[in-house]
């Protein structure tokens, strides 16, 4: 995590947010398959066969899991910014086990009802470059006293 | 809502009417392990220590907690005379107030809108479903939209 506060003063429109990188594991999926009470028996999301049987190319990591992973482009950013709104789409399948790249560009940058907030593009791509997920996180910064 | 929406059939009595669809306990080891499995390293949401001397008197959940309740929902059938084929289109998820370890939380959803688009490979029906968490204090926590589309398999 970038330990530095961030200021709505210290942001301008197409600043980059990020790189964060990501790998998703089998083991991290089964943890979040038993917390997300989704363990009975061989699914898409912890079995490569089950998964193939659905037209799948391998096990896929949960739709719930990857929103999660792609808001850790705001709340890695630094402990003064406070993720608001996170809308994304889901473009492709995302896999176990490769690499993930988070990015994020700043859009828009003003005061909505008393409240300092910028606008992301933010993004998820495989090693390939391809988006698997986008979207745009409106995110919340403090001023400097 | 252009003609086009006003042509499609669906059980229209659905339209922003809330249905309850159950309570969640969180306790802090789902936290802890929601943050861990999905590879977060915010210790706000990992570490006693670090929640203790935040704002918020303890850890609290990451952003998007709430939405892993959202995918188990039993939703009305509204009856859509369109299409053969589903598709989930989209979600946004909006962060209103913490969710710390001990709250119970209370979900409803409705049928937020209904509209259709036309592209190049025909028409397509949106509907989209708005489900809004509350804490045991009624305060709001978090609201997550979720876009389903509905198409035909051969353009009309």
């Amino acid at each position: 995590m970038n330990a530095g506060k961030i200021y709505f003063e210290d942001v301008d429109l197409g600043d980059e947010v990020g790189p964060v990188e990501r790998i998703v594991t089998d083991e991290q999926v089964i943890e979040f398959t038993q917390v997300w009470g989704r363990e009975e028996g061989p699914t898409r999301f912890t079995s490569p066969e089950k998964a193939r049987s659905e037209g799948l190319p391998e096990a896929i990591v949960p739709g719930a899991m990857n929103i999660a992973i792609m808001s850790q482009l705001i709340t890695a950013w630094s402990p003064t910014v406070r993720l608001r709104k996170l809308d994304v789409v889901f473009r492709s399948p995302v896999l176990h086990n490769r690499p993930l790249t988070l990015r994020g560009m700043i859009t828009d940058k003003g005061v909505v009802d008393g409240d300092p907030q910028i606008e992301c593009d933010v993004t998820m791509e495989n090693e390939e470059g391809t988006p698997n997920v986008i979207g745009k996180a409106v995110v919340s910064l403090p001023v400097r006293e | 809502m252009t003609a086009e929406d006003t042509e499609i059939k669906f059980n229209r009595s659905l339209l922003g009417v809330d249905h309850e669809i159950g309570s969640y306990a969180v306790t802090r080891e789902m936290i802890v392990k929601f943050a861990h499995s999905t590879g977060e390293t915010n210790p706000l949401y990992l570490d006693d220590d670090a929640g203790r001397s935040s704002e918020y008197g303890s850890i609290i959940a990451p952003p998007t907690f709430c939405n892993m309740f959202v995918s188990g929902v039993t939703r009305p059938d509204i009856e859509l005379e369109f299409g053969d084929v589903s598709l989930f289109a989209g979600q946004a998820i909006e962060c209103v107030g913490a969710v710390r370890p001990g709250d119970t939380l209370f979900a409803r959803t409705k049928l937020k809108d209904v509209y259709a688009k036309t592209g190049r490979s025909g028409k397509m029906v949106f509907q989209v479903w708005e489900t809004s968490f509350a804490n045991q204090d009624g305060d709001d926590v978090a609201r997550v939209q979720e876009s389903f589309v509905r198409r035909s398999r051969r353009p009309r």
